[in-house]
């Protein structure tokens, strides 16, 4: 068995993974707060009796594009765009707090602040809830400010403030919520320097000029190794020919 | 099945989807009190192929994972409650609310549902109705006897009678406010009802306790910004194209495969 057809299939399965973490970055160029996936291949020799001539590729690193995204202008007072880098905190999966760019926030019927994704915004304390109010207004550091409902504007009080933080991108995960995660696990602490800007949502940051080179790239690349499965292949019925007449 | 194929195709269902909420804006973009609708995009759940800090041998951990996303989906569509502009109408029965407040409109089965279009005309009894000729709530009543109807900043309904110098108060007009606007549930016809995340509605006379003031002879237009939505139907058809360029490259990479391996 020819060994070079299995090293060749290694390949092309790895960059038809990476061509579903594209497509998956293309299908998301509207996600609002949406952070690009990226992929690393590594190369990883197969050791044993003989010499070490093969080496299988395998997609391993799986980064994320930490990069600003556009920021859109939507007017509403519950939308809110992290100005550079930082995140804002949220409930995710199993309590645990988690970070997200997309900060187009809701209000439910019973006061909790949650975002597009139904996750609770987080405060200092827990998570955020305001008095039913007529007005809601988001300063630039998170605070939260309502004018009460069926009260004058005048009554307009400051209720909560949002958990903005800044830890290293290093330290952070893509969960399978798509909510990022300290890998480590525990909290990142408030940082005082993150600011918001209320009326705006950042848009997906992926870019879709490289994203469709990317693409284009990637099926070359399959093809190549397609090719290479193919040369051993007939290498193999030229042998098997060889056999034949002698 | 391929992810590959799958990730680009919720692509182009959710740009689809999207093309049809801009299309159903720029449709209203004439309508007395439409607020225009805005589709959110979330990414749909990461499949784990490789998990984060398992071994990759007895004594080393992967120091990263590798997890496909699965796509996109859209998650819900938002209504945006800016102010539209007021448009002077002139008529005496159009009124339009400068702040927060919707008028509450009584359904033919007793419910009640909420609009921002205060274009109101009477019925054969005299009462203030929609076009639809749903009745506002409280009922207003306008004696046929009436010369001229006048409505106040804050909702009082007055009437005068030929003949005499003396006003009849009619009724006030009320209005509602909701603790989560974005949950309440359109139903066509300019109506909104409440729903279980809109909370229940407040109610009170227009011009007090936040509500906002009345004005008569104007009406509400659609607070649709054309331009913001000729921006999106570009950036959606890209989005869309894109997606199936995906579709076809991945489609091509399969072909190649099985045409050059047989």
């Amino acid at each position: 068995m020819d060994r070079g057809l299995y090293v060749a299939m290694t390949g092309a399965k790895q960059i038809m993974q990476a061509q579903a973490v594209n497509n998956n970055n293309i299908a998301n160029v509207s996600t609002t707060g949406f952070r690009a996936d990226t992929v690393a291949f590594s190369s990883q020799p197969i050791y044993g009796a003989g010499y070490a001539s093969r080496v299988n590729a395998v997609a391993e690193d799986n980064g994320v594009d930490f990069s600003t995204g556009p920021l859109e202008s939507t007017g509403a007072s519950l939308d809110i765009a992290v100005n550079g880098s930082g995140f804002i905190a949220v409930q995710g999966a199993d309590g645990q707090e988690a970070y997200t760019r997309a900060g187009g926030l809701k209000v439910s019927d019973t006061g909790a602040v949650t975002t597009e994704g139904g996750q609770a915004v987080l405060s200092e304390s827990g998570p955020v809830q305001i008095p039913p109010a007529s007005s809601i207004t988001i300063g630039g550091d998170g605070t939260i400010s309502v004018v009460p409902l069926g009260l004058a504007a005048v009554a307009q009080s400051q209720v909560d403030r949002i958990k903005l933080v800044n830890p290293s991108t290093k330290t952070l995960k893509k969960g399978a919520d798509g909510l990022f995660y300290l890998t480590a696990g525990g909290k990142a602490p408030t940082d005082e320097t993150v600011h918001v800007s209320s009326g705006m949502l950042e848009s997906s940051n992926v870019n879709p000029a490289m994203s469709l080179v990317n693409m284009i790239e990637l099926q070359r690349m399959y093809e190549f190794q397609i090719k290479s499965m193919n040369s051993a292949d007939t290498n193999e019925q030229s042998a098997e020919r060889m056999m034949l007449t002698s | 099945m391929n992810l590959a194929l799958w990730a680009a195709k919720t692509g182009l269902d959710a740009q689809n989807t999207q093309m049809a909420v801009i299309a159903n804006n720029l449709a209203n973009s004439n309508t007395t009190g439409y607020k225009a609708d805005r589709a959110t995009f979330q990414d749909l759940m990461y499949q784990n192929i490789q998990q984060v800090g398992s071994q990759s041998t007895q004594n080393t951990q992967y120091a990263a994972g590798l997890s496909l996303g699965t796509g996109v989906k859209i998650g819900a569509t938002e209504k945006s409650y800016l102010q539209g502009s007021v448009l002077q109408t002139g008529g005496t029965l159009d009124l339009s609310v400068t702040g927060n407040g919707m008028f509450q409109i009584t359904m033919p089965d007793g419910s009640l549902a909420y609009t921002r279009d205060g274009s109101f005309s009477l019925d054969a009894q005299g009462n203030m109705v929609t076009a639809s000729g749903y009745p506002l709530s409280p009922a207003i009543t306008v004696p046929i006897t009436a010369q001229s109807v006048t409505v106040g900043a804050d909702g009082t309904v007055t009437s005068t009678t030929a003949g005499t110098s003396k006003t009849t108060t009619l009724g006030q007009i009320q209005l509602a406010n909701f603790v989560n606007m974005q949950g309440l549930q359109p139903i066509g016809n300019n109506l909104l009802t409440e729903s279980a995340s809109s909370g229940s509605p407040q109610v009170g006379a227009p011009g007090t306790n936040g509500f906002g003031t009345l004005s008569q002879g104007s009406l509400e237009t659609s607070n649709v910004n054309t331009v913001t939505e000729l921006v999106n139907m570009i950036t959606c058809q890209r989005a869309y194209e894109m997606n199936s360029k995906a579709i076809s490259t991945t489609d091509q990479m399969l072909q190649y495969l099985t045409q050059n391996l047989s």
